[in-house]
Formats: C-alpha cells, structure tokens, sequence
C-alpha cells in the first residue's frame, strides 16, 4: 500500500523530521548510517563493533600511503626535503587546528559504529521488528 | 582525479586526492572479497557445511532455507559476511565525502535550466513504503531523501557507488546494463524503432542514455520515485548531451495515456518494488503500451541450486533489499501473463555477458534475466 503521508522535501534525514522552513543557516545534514537494522555477524557484538573499525583502519592506513606516496615522490621531484626535517616538524597554530579537524574526522568514521547503534536506538520511526519490514514488501 | 576507468561529467562532484584514494580503496577491497574470498565460501559449504547437515539431518540439504541455517554458524561465512556488509557502507561513505564538500555547486548546477530533456517533479506524490521502510542497498537516505531544497545528492551518491560497487562491471558512464537490454532488444526485435519509450525506476538515468542515443527520433521517458535522483539525472543527461524526459511517478500507475508507448524497460527495478507492486507494475506496463509494443525488464538471477540462491539472497538480509527474497525460485514470465500479456509472447530469457573473478559478488558464473513480452 502506499504511504498516504505526503512527502515532505525537506526532511532531514538523521531525524526523519522535516526541516523548519527558512532553516538554511546551518549546513544541511546529510545521513551517513542507512536506515534498517544492522545484522549481528558474531556471538557477540563488540566483535562486530571491532570489526568496523578494523576494516576503517584498513582504509584510512591506505588513503594515508597514497598520499604520503605523492608527498614522497613530489619532494623528490623537486629536491626540496633534507633528512631530519619531518622528525623536527612542528606545525604552526593553522596546521595544528586542522590536524585537530581531520583528527576528528578521522576518529568520527572509525567509530561510526558506535553511533550507529545510538541512531538506531533514537530513531523514532524504525521499523520494530523484521516482520514489519516483510510485510512492507509482501503487501 | 576521477577513479581509474570512470568517465568524468559536470554533474559529478570532483574528487580529491584523499577522496580518490579512499574510493580506490572500497573498490579493490570489493575486488578481493569477491575474487579471493567468495569463492572460499562454496568450498566451505562443500567440504564443511553441507557434510555437517548430512550429519545431523540424514538428508542433504533441500533448500536456501537449508543452507543458511547451516551456513550461518560457518566461521568463513561469518566473517566474509561481516566483511561484504562492512564493505557496502564503506562505499556509501566514500562516495558522501565529495558531494558533501560540494554539495551547494552540485545542487546549483543540478538545479540550473538545462537546454535537453525535460524534469517534472511532484512533491505531493506518496512514497511507497517498500522505499522508505529501509534504505534500499544501504544507501543513507535511499532515492527520495532531501537535506535541503532542491537537492540532487542521492544522485550523486548513486552515480559514483555503482561504479565501485559493481568494480567497474556497469561501465565507465555506469551504462553496460542499458547497453545489455539495448543489444537484447536489437537482436530479438531487428527492425524495430520506437518512437516513444519509457524506461521504469530510472533513478539517475544511467541506464536509459544508450537508448536516448541509440534511437535519436525516439521521445524518451524516465520515471521514479525520487525527486533527488531525477534532478541530478536531468543535469547529468545534460552533462553527457542526452535528451530524456524524466518524471516523479510511481511506476504502479502513471499519468501517460493508454497505448501510448512502443517500448517500456526497466533495468534492475522489480526486485526492489514489493508484492503488490510488481504485478500493478505489470499491469501498467500492459496499458502503457500500444498493440505490438514490447515490455522488457533486466533483473539479476537468484540462482539455480540452493547454495546459489542463498548467496544471491545475502543482499536480502545483508544489504536491506528485502523483496528480492521473493523472486527466488519464482518464474516472472506469469506475472506478465497475469497483467493480460500473452503467454505465447512472453518468455524470460537467459543472457550473459562476462565479467572478471572480481565482479561475480556471489556466485562463480554471472548472467542476467530478462522478462520480455509483446503486447
């Protein structure tokens, strides 16, 4: 059947709530978990929470060697970096703050997991039981 | 930068070094599982699994049912499992950093009045709940979620995710599967140019543009629930000089007149509609087309032996595409019959195409199904 509810255009997707009209201020939120339950893979879930971030960390040592790789091979280009100069480095107040922020960022999608389950508990309009997502296909 | 092999469009957001990376990254990742670690799963079914029902059941197992009960507490499954799963939200998550760091030029350049084509919106159409019950294939927020007016990022989400997902399989511009059904059509109905077609749960339109060029005097139409997949699909027909016309309807039931269609296609649409949908789907077709039109609709198999049907049933439990489990071991050649399409017309057909170790996901072969009537 279909939803008798009318569609709204402008709801943010984190709350489901629609946003207050003239709210463009604030970047628009944009959802990063998908909505549904996430299957259980092992006996008990924190091997499932460590295994999200295991396979993050993967990912962000790998983005990280490739762009050490172009740093590297750049510097090499150019003749520019002398031995010793990383091990001395210390960033200025702009470079700190934004190590802070990818810091952060970094920290946020490795324990994404966690927040994913706090989305799930909040969610008000999750689907209560597998049942209910079955019958919104078999009907 | 663009990820190796991926066509670059104006519609698209740029991605920077890191963002690249981290795409390359999901994507050789899913090239593993699905060459390296995937097939181990067969082997363990063989070798541990099946022998341990046989064991404890004095009979093999009979059906997916079988297999996942068995299969569930296997040690190899569980973890590929847990990786496949991991490595779906992954790819979401790549494929967000980008378009949220241009989301304001993607939206405005989506959003701009493009001189192809044609975008009808309906902001009071009823979504259904087989869309928005769960986000479909993962994706955070499906095809129809908004952050702001006038959005178009869940296109830009999509467009980018295929291409990774299917490791480069659906082609540079994410087109091999329209140009599969085009290849079908022009070999099963030789002559044929339609004027007017329409392509069912177009969402971005990848699939649609080899028709639009294919048949140039053909008008050609593309409908779907989501208005932020069509935005970004009419700017991105623009970007790659395609006329179509796209539209928010629900393919259940449309306001084109009756026969007014020679062609009506659908590429991987069926199995993320649900019970009732499908067969008002059918029956739409039916009245959309014109005596002699041709209906096609491309899906995925669901596997022949009850080890392949459980793998191709993961995604039902694994990746939220919940309708998916009830075309397992059905025939969709009926529901065709059932809509008033004639038996004698109407066959699905088999058709392969290869593809590399890397992009079989879940099986050790790959080839499609096609449901094709005549009216």
């Amino acid at each position: 059947m279909a939803d008798k509810r009318k569609k709204s255009t402008r709801r943010n997707p984190a709350t489901n709530k629609a946003a207050a009209p003239g709210a463009g201020t604030n970047k628009p939120r944009i959802a990063r978990v998908a909505k549904g339950k996430r299957p259980q893979y092992f006996s008990d879930p924190a091997i499932d929470k460590l295994l999200w971030m295991t396979v993050s960390l993967m990912e962000e040592l790998s983005v990280t060697r490739d762009r050490l790789d172009a740093v590297e091979r750049l510097l090499e280009r150019k003749k520019t970096l002398r031995r010793g100069e990383v091990e001395n480095y210390a960033p200025d107040a702009a470079s700190a703050a934004e190590r802070d922020s990818r810091r952060a960022a970094f920290i946020d999608r490795v324990m994404r997991v966690v927040q994913a389950e706090l989305e799930e508990i909040s969610r008000e309009d999750m689907p209560r039981s597998s049942e209910e997502v079955v019958a919104a296909v078999a009907s | 930068m663009a990820l190796a092999g991926f066509k670059r469009h104006a519609a698209l957001p740029r991605l920077d070094h890191d963002e690249q990376a981290r795409q390359a990254f999901v994507r050789q990742f899913r090239g593993h599982l699905s060459a390296r670690v995937m097939p181990g799963n067969y082997r363990a079914y063989e070798r541990r699994a099946a022998p341990r029902f046989l064991a404890s059941e004095g009979r093999p197992p009979r059906d997916h049912r079988d297999v996942r009960r068995v299969m569930e507490q296997d040690g190899y499954y569980q973890f590929w499992s847990a990786l496949q799963r991991r490595s779906q939200e992954l790819m979401w998550d790549a494929v967000i950093d980008p378009v949220e760091r241009q989301h304001g030029a993607l939206n405005a350049y989506a959003n701009r009045q493009h001189p192809r084509g044609s975008l009808r919106l309906d902001p009071d159409l009823a979504l259904p709940r087989y869309q928005t019950t769960v986000d479909i294939h993962l994706q955070p927020g499906g095809y129809h979620s908004e952050s702001t007016a006038g959005d178009a990022a869940a296109g830009a989400f999509y467009d980018q995710a295929l291409y990774i997902y299917s490791n480069g399989a659906t082609g540079a511009c994410n087109d091999a599967m329209g140009e599969l059904l085009l290849k079908f059509y022009r070999e099963y109905f030789r002559a044929a140019l339609p004027s007017r077609l329409l392509e069912m749960g177009c969402g971005i339109g990848n699939s649609l543009l080899p028709w639009a060029a294919a048949f140039p005097g053909c008008e050609t139409h593309g409908i779907d629930i989501g208005a932020p997949v069509l935005r970004y699909g009419h700017a991105r027909a623009a970007a790659l000089d395609a006329t179509v016309h796209f539209s928010q309807q629900n393919a259940e039931r449309t306001d084109f007149a009756a026969g007014s269609f020679d062609l009506v296609i659908s590429h991987l649409l069926l199995h993320e509609t649900s019970r009732t949908a499908m067969p008002r789907i059918m029956a739409e077709c039916h009245r959309l087309l014109r005596p002699g039109g041709v209906m096609l609709h491309l899906e995925i198999p669901r596997g022949d032996t009850p080890v392949e049907q459980f793998f191709y049933n993961w995604e039902v439990f694994n990746n939220s595409e919940t309708f998916a489990q009830f075309l397992t071991g059905i025939d969709l050649a009926p529901f065709a019959v059932a809509a008033g399409f004639d038996a004698s017309r109407t066959r699905v057909v088999r058709y392969a195409r290869p593809r590399t170790a890397g992009q079989h996901l879940y099986g050790e072969t790959f080839f499609w199904n096609i449901l094709v009537a005549t009216r």
